[in-house]
């Protein structure tokens, strides 16, 4: 009893301390509510003498060589420019990047995976006065679409721009020279339904007609490809990635395409076991033999190249109808200049110069493996005949002139695509929903993301 | 006698001095306590409330974030597979565990029970990721369970185990059984020796046979042991995250969704801190709702 009464004295301490604690809590928590877009500063695109170390950071991988090259051609340009290139991964970066450009050490260019909140939390400066200065507005402009963002801070497509690139990923089907042979396959196919014979071909012959990975969200590709196609038009799907008002996937075109998509999968189009291949195996089991198509990007290209240079092709996904419209799921490597850099002006004259630099757009393409856009009189990079990379190159080259490029359906909201996409996609592919429900379940997802 | 003679109300005024000294000695402690322990958990609490991406300014949002828990199905589902991690990550292990301790105390000591503990452990030395990578290339579609299973002519049962939606959180659950069985093993091989030999054999005298020995003796000297061992695996299963980040992401659909992984890609990824919040409060008090019952259990003599 007596050490009881001993330490209630404590207790009420603690209590006392933990109602403070709550006081202290009651005001609301996050940043000021006032605070506003940074000043606009005078723009220029002088890059001074003085000597600037330019930091970058960027996504670990094939992006580290790529920029630290980029960033030499730039230092010999401008030699009182030294770039310097720090690097976490994809994932790393996606969660992080609000709170280390909210920090104290922030980078002069950042690689965006997503834009998110970072405009609407002022932490991104807009680039529009340096796209006046270095005269981007008069370059194609579907390249700049996906990172224009609305007043509202949140509907990409048009308003304010905030981040621009060196080059762009591509989408299509990738396929075994070799395989394609033996199933009879001379020329890309035309429609959907001759795409659809190939496959039953290919299964017939014993192969496996297509390659992907349905765990991390490869599956989706071709469903949105599908949606597309069978639309005839891809306005829709981007409307409803950049998330303008009243933008729905509930449409006939998505369902057809889940339909065909599900009938893929119980015909043995798709790989056995599909929803446990990520996004390492495939390409690996692509490379084996293991799979006559691969729908996948550009990304994938150089290392097709290198361990089988001439032995893949790569083909846009064919139109619903012969001669229709082709199209593709797009996606530029971004780089935005946070509202912390001092450098600000030299952060923009390095984006402008990995746009327009022949040699650095070579670079884009050999160790990136991505596609420069730029201005569209810019001679396009060169690869090696009947590469992949140089099937890619020339694809995206027909899609810029043609309105063809679309933004990834994955990237609509920051959770669209693994709280949505990828486990609707799975249990489609494992007939345990159906593409009636499907279509609706990932629209309210979206809405439900979105707020709406 | 100097004590006894002095009048009562004097001992009061030096408890009191007793007890603020005391407070002074505990003070570095729980303001450190304080910073880093409580005030997180009553932010925690705080930001449930909120509509908050973590930066910005944050609105208030009255119960939306607590009331999504049970009406968002994929919430309230990743909350029941926890529960059937449960059975993967305690009543295994701590059975398996019971069995296991009793049968290397029956050995004599040496080589052999020395190794027997060796290898039940390593799983709890290695990292839960690497844990996690090893047994997706062991669960894979050529990974070394279907080769095994192939080796024994069981080639219909073979599949790619966490993409199947029956087994990938069976699958998942038995990592768990791997890590934890090592734990509880060596946990309760540990209890098992403190208890006094002489009621072992008190029992043999009276004809106890090995199982009847087990539950006399082995199982209520255990109980203490029994009680840390559950405590831990439950909020193991309960607040798992790791093994399920690394093996499945979920997947496949939300078949193996669980509520670390979901507070996971609320706040970094979809950056809604207040509904991530309001899913670690209620997941915080759902394991001290399971916790506290068993503590119980323990202290009772």
């Amino acid at each position: 009893m007596r050490s009881l009464t001993h330490y209630r004295g404590a207790f009420r301490a603690a209590g006392v301390a933990a109602a403070a604690a709550l006081l202290l809590a009651a005001c609301a928590p996050g940043g000021n509510s006032e605070a506003g877009p940074v000043p606009s500063k005078p723009v220029s695109t002088g890059i001074g003498t003085e000597p600037v170390t330019l930091k970058l950071l960027v996504t670990s991988g094939v992006d580290v060589p790529f920029y630290t090259a980029l960033g030499k051609l730039f230092h010999a340009k401008y030699s009182n420019v030294t770039v310097k290139v720090e690097s976490q991964d994809y994932a790393t970066l996606t969660t992080t990047i609000a709170r280390t450009l909210a920090g104290d050490n922030v980078p002069d260019l950042v690689r965006v995976p997503q834009l998110g909140n970072l405009t609407k939390d002022h932490l991104l400066i807009s680039l529009d006065p340096y796209a006046e200065a270095y005269g981007w507005n008069d370059w194609p402009q579907s390249q700049f679409a996906s990172t224009r963002v609305g007043p509202d801070g949140r509907q990409r497509g048009a308003g304010s721009l905030y981040a621009a690139g060196a080059g762009f990923g591509l989408t299509g089907v990738y396929y075994n020279k070799a395989l394609a042979q033996r199933i009879g396959m001379t020329r890309p196919p035309a429609t959907v339904a001759e795409f659809e014979q190939l496959l039953a071909k290919a299964k017939d012959a014993g192969l496996q007609p297509i390659m992907t990975n349905g765990k991390d969200g490869g599956s989706v590709y071709p469903l949105q490809n599908l949606a597309m196609s069978y639309a005839g038009d891809a306005q829709a799907v981007q409307d409803w990635n950049y998330t303008k008002p009243g933008a729905s996937i509930d449409t006939a075109a998505t369902v057809k395409a889940a339909t065909t998509l599900q009938r893929w999968g119980q015909a043995g189009y798709l790989p056995a076991g599909v929803n446990d291949i990520d996004q390492t195996r495939a390409p690996a089991e692509f490379i084996k033999g293991n799979g006559v198509f691969f729908p996948s990007g550009n990304w994938q290209a150089p290392g097709l190249d290198k361990t089988g240079s001439g032995q893949f092709g790569f083909l846009l996904f064919p139109p619903g109808v012969a001669g229709g419209p082709s199209y593709a799921m797009t996606a530029a490597a971004n780089l935005g200049i946070p509202a912390k850099s001092p450098h600000a002006d030299v952060a923009a004259a390095f984006l402008d110069f990995v746009q327009t630099d022949q040699q650095a757009r070579q670079e884009t393409v050999t160790l990136g493996g991505l596609v420069p856009a730029g201005p569209s009189d810019a001679p396009a990079p060169t690869a090696p005949e009947g590469s992949a990379v140089a099937a890619t190159v020339s694809a995206f080259q027909e899609l810029l002139k043609n309105n063809g490029l679309v933004g990834f359906m994955a990237d609509a909201t920051a959770s669209i695509h693994v709280n949505s996409l990828i486990p609707q996609t799975q249990l489609l592919l494992a007939g345990k929903t159906t593409p009636e429900a499907f279509a609706p379940k990932v629209q309210s997802d979206y809405e439900r993301d979105l707020g709406r | 006698m100097i004590a006894a003679s002095r009048p009562r109300g004097d001992a009061v005024p030096s408890v009191r001095r007793r007890s603020w000294s005391a407070l002074l000695w505990v003070a570095p402690a729980f303001a450190t306590y304080g910073v880093f322990v409580l005030f997180p958990m009553l932010q925690s609490v705080q930001y449930s409330f909120y509509d908050w991406d973590g930066i910005g300014p944050a609105t208030p949002a009255g119960l939306d974030n607590w009331k999504a828990i049970f009406t968002q199905p994929e919430l309230l589902q990743s909350v029941v597979n926890a529960f059937v991690l449960v059975i993967f990550y305690t009543v295994l292990p701590v059975g398996l565990g019971l069995v296991a301790a009793s049968f290397i105390r029956e050995l004599k000591p040496g080589a052999f029970s020395t190794t027997a503990r060796v290898l039940l452990f390593v799983p709890q030395v290695l990292p839960l990721v690497a844990a996690g990578i090893a047994w997706t290339w062991m669960y894979s579609s050529d990974g070394l369970v279907n080769q095994v299973l192939r080796a024994v002519g069981l080639d219909r049962y073979t599949r790619a185990w966490l993409g199947d939606f029956t087994f990938a959180l069976p699958a998942v659950g038995v990592i768990g059984v791997w890590v934890m069985l090592g734990f509880c093993t060596v946990l309760l091989l540990a209890g098992i020796g403190k208890i006094d030999p002489a009621l072992y054999e008190a029992a043999r005298l009276d004809g106890a046979g090995t199982v009847r020995e087990f539950f006399a003796v082995t199982l209520p000297g255990l109980r203490r042991e029994l009680v840390v061992c559950t405590t831990f695996t439950i909020i193991a299963a309960l607040a798992s995250f790791d093994v399920v980040q690394i093996a499945t992401q979920g997947g496949p659909g939300y078949q193996t969704m669980v509520p670390g992984v979901q507070i996971y890609r609320l706040t970094f990824l979809q950056q809604h801190v207040g509904q991530a919040s309001a899913l670690a409060v209620f997941l915080a008090v759902l394991v001290l709702l399971v916790i506290w019952p068993i503590q119980r259990l323990g202290r009772q003599r």
